[in-house]
């Protein structure tokens, strides 16, 4: 698992994409609290300094004359140290503080940001009548007056800064934990892929029992990963074991092979005997080797067959193949009075080495002939229709039992347990018909026919031959 | 000698058959599991070779209810079969030996003359019945020294009788221990090599080796008088 490339964590990159996202939320969030506090402080700001000017509007009041003079009472007005004002009459200041920025005097708007000695001041100006001795008989004097007051804004700035800096502190703090709680929270929550893990690692070549972990399987998104894996080791382990049992079958057939050949020649070797007795009994020996080379033979062909296909085109006609079976097999045939019926109507071109065409057609043939009662007939038909080739071979024997036929295709199977070999052969024919069926996309099958005996089917993906190729092939062949 | 052997290949027990009978062993052959089991059954068996896959029966079940029928004739499987496990519970469920396929014919001769000799209670391979002596191995008699020739059918009688020292050996025992199926029962023939054996070992000098008790059968002397 060790990998030189970088590895992904998980529990990092979720770490990171959710602290980003808060990080991102919080510098919106701070943003806008900004415009929102600012807006919030400078309304109030505005209302206090409007507040006060309307205070000096108000203390503007009768002078102590005769006239209808005014003056500015400043008794009541609460003036911060840094204010500046201006209270003026049309032609006359009634009072002032600060140092007034000329612009901002004679400023026609009601309110006004400029800055006094380098210092950002706000000013509000406000412009009024004042009528003075309304209980006169004359209803009073108005006098216009104009107030300008302002204070410096950096305060409100401050308060603004205070507030951001009190949410920026509180995000951060949330973060932090945040970040905390989710290293804790994706730990609990990955456990269940370290268990799955876990539960993988028992595995070995010996140990194949492999179920997920409960946690893994209550798992929404893991429960997939964790069927797969099921599956596939139980796929793994099945065609393990077939491997295994082939290869045990196999020891088995040879060592019992060897152990004839080498008893055949331990007991000619166990006295003197005559020159009659030696030839005999070499004779015996060479044909108990022979049915060694056979299985041998035939086991090559299997793993050979088993082989994944080297993707070569060939082909060749399953009527030719057919015909050099049937002549292969006629001896055995007339040897046990079992007449082989054909019946081919076309040709079929099949995607096989020729070898193995014959190979798989005589294999069974002879399957069919030795099973058949004797005197009885095989019949034998080849059709193709859209692209499909059917050789069927039906004998008239005893038939194949239920239970036997799903195992009758396994290596070595003889339809006994104890792989009797009296009624000859290795028990690898029909495996390795199937091996060469499946290997072009065909397959075989084997089945009673409703008529009584073996009815075995055989599947090939195959193209329509002219008559007059059939010929060619036939010649070439 | 008779000896049980049970395998379904036909070209091995041939060979197999016909080295115990080079040896002087009687053999009779079944081919399948069930007749195996009903030839075994009758317990007139010095030894059986036991192959373990069969058809009709398997070895382990011939061996398990030849056991359970308190049958105790010695049990030599012959396996193709790897693995210490099956060994192991072979050897439990009562075989007393075992081969494993490919295996020396001359070693499966040996071990099965061991299994009938340490059966009949002789761990040594040289028998001695009062001055007589029985080479197991080399199928030789001596009597007080001297060399005794005796046909493969009287030293097979001698043999058997030395296994059984003070028992009554009836003729029919002796026929079903000495030969096998493909042999003429005929009781006569008992009497006849007795009557022949008693005659070689009949030296000047030494006592009558062989007692006959009538209607009841053969035992062999054992009251030494040295």
């Amino acid at each position: 698992m060790n990998s030189t490339k970088a590895t992904v964590s998980i529990t990092r990159r979720l770490i990171v994409t959710v602290l980003s996202l808060e990080i991102i939320a919080a510098i919106a969030l701070v943003g806008a609290i900004t415009v929102h506090e600012r807006h919030l402080q400078f309304t109030a700001f505005d209302a206090s300094l409007r507040g006060t000017a309307e205070s000096l509007m108000g203390a503007v009041q009768d002078a102590e004359d005769s006239g209808d003079n005014v003056m500015l009472d400043l008794r009541s007005v609460h003036l911060p140290k840094d204010s500046i004002f201006r209270v003026a009459e049309t032609g006359r200041v009634l009072g002032s503080k600060g140092d007034l920025p000329d612009a901002v005097r004679d400023s026609a708007s009601d309110k006004l940001d400029d800055k006094v000695h380098g210092r950002p001041y706000r000013f509000v100006i406000l412009q009024g009548v004042r009528i003075i001795d309304p209980g006169n008989a004359n209803k009073g004097t108005a006098h216009s007056v104009r107030v300008i007051y302002g204070m410096p804004t950096k305060r409100i700035w401050h308060e603004v800064l205070e507030a951001i800096r009190f949410f920026v502190v509180a995000t951060l703090i949330l973060l932090g934990v945040t970040a905390l709680l989710l290293v804790w929270v994706i730990r609990r929550d990955l456990q269940p892929i370290h268990d799955l893990a876990h539960e993988a690692e028992r595995i070995t070549g010996a140990d194949w029992n492999f179920s997920a972990p409960e946690s893994a399987r209550q798992t929404k998104e893991l429960r997939p990963l964790a069927d797969a894996l099921e599956a596939a080791l139980s796929r793994l382990q099945q065609s393990f074991a077939q491997q295994k049992r082939f290869t045990q079958d196999a020891a088995h057939e040879l060592k019992t092979d060897v152990a004839i050949v080498k008893s055949s020649l331990q007991l000619l070797s166990m006295r003197m005997r005559t020159a009659e007795e030696y030839r005999a009994g070499l004779a015996r020996g060479l044909d108990d080797l022979t049915r060694l080379e056979k299985t041998v033979q035939k086991l090559l062909t299997l793993a050979r067959l088993e082989q994944p296909d080297d993707g070569r085109s060939r082909d060749c006609s399953l009527r030719a193949a057919l015909e050099e079976a049937m002549h292969q097999s006629k001896s055995y045939a007339d040897l046990r009075s079992i007449h082989i019926d054909a019946i081919v109507e076309d040709d079929a071109v099949v995607p096989l080495d020729r070898d193995d065409a014959v190979l798989l057609c005589s294999n069974i043939l002879m399957n069919a002939i030795q099973h058949s009662t004797s005197g009885s007939v095989v019949e034998i038909t080849l059709v193709e229709e859209s692209a499909t080739a059917r050789l069927s071979i039906r004998d008239h024997g005893e038939g194949i039992s239920e239970a036997d036929r799903q195992y009758l295709f396994d290596p070595f199977y003889r339809g006994d347990l104890s792989r009797s070999r009296k009624s000859g052969g290795t028990g690898l024919g029909l495996s390795i018909c199937r091996a060469i069926c499946q290997r072009i996309g065909g397959s075989i099958d084997i089945e009673n026919h409703p008529a009584g005996g073996a009815l075995v089917t055989v599947t090939l993906p195959a193209s329509l031959q002219p008559r007059s190729a059939v010929m060619s092939n036939n010649i070439s062949a | 000698m008779r000896v049980l052997l049970i395998e379904d290949e036909q070209r091995l027990a041939e060979n197999i058959a016909t080295a115990l009978r080079e040896v002087g062993v009687a053999v009779d052959h079944a081919e399948d599991g069930e007749d195996g089991y009903q030839f075994g059954q009758q317990g007139v068996y010095d030894a059986i070779v036991l192959d373990l896959m069969l058809p009709g029966k398997s070895g382990q079940s011939i061996l398990h209810d030849l056991r359970k029928r308190k049958i105790h004739t010695p049990v030599l499987i012959l396996t193709a079969l790897e693995g210490k496990d099956s060994i192991v519970q072979l050897l439990n469920s009562g075989a007393d030996d075992y081969l494993s396929k490919p295996f020396d014919l001359g070693e499966l001769l040996a071990r099965i003359k061991a299994l009938i000799r340490r059966a009949k209670g002789a761990s040594s391979p040289i028998l001695t019945v009062l001055d007589v002596e029985i080479d197991t191995i080399r199928q030789t008699v001596s009597r007080d020294g001297q060399s005794i020739e005796l046909s493969p059918t009287e030293y097979r009688i001698l043999e058997y009788l030395a296994h059984r020292p003070r028992a009554i050996v009836s003729k029919q025992e002796m026929l079903e221990h000495l030969y096998d199926f493909d042999w003429e029962h005929n009781s006569n023939v008992i009497e006849a090599h007795i009557s022949n054996l008693r005659r070689k070992l009949n030296i000047i000098g030494t006592e009558p080796l062989i007692e006959t008790l009538r209607h009841r059968g053969y035992r062999l002397r054992e009251e030494a008088h040295r």
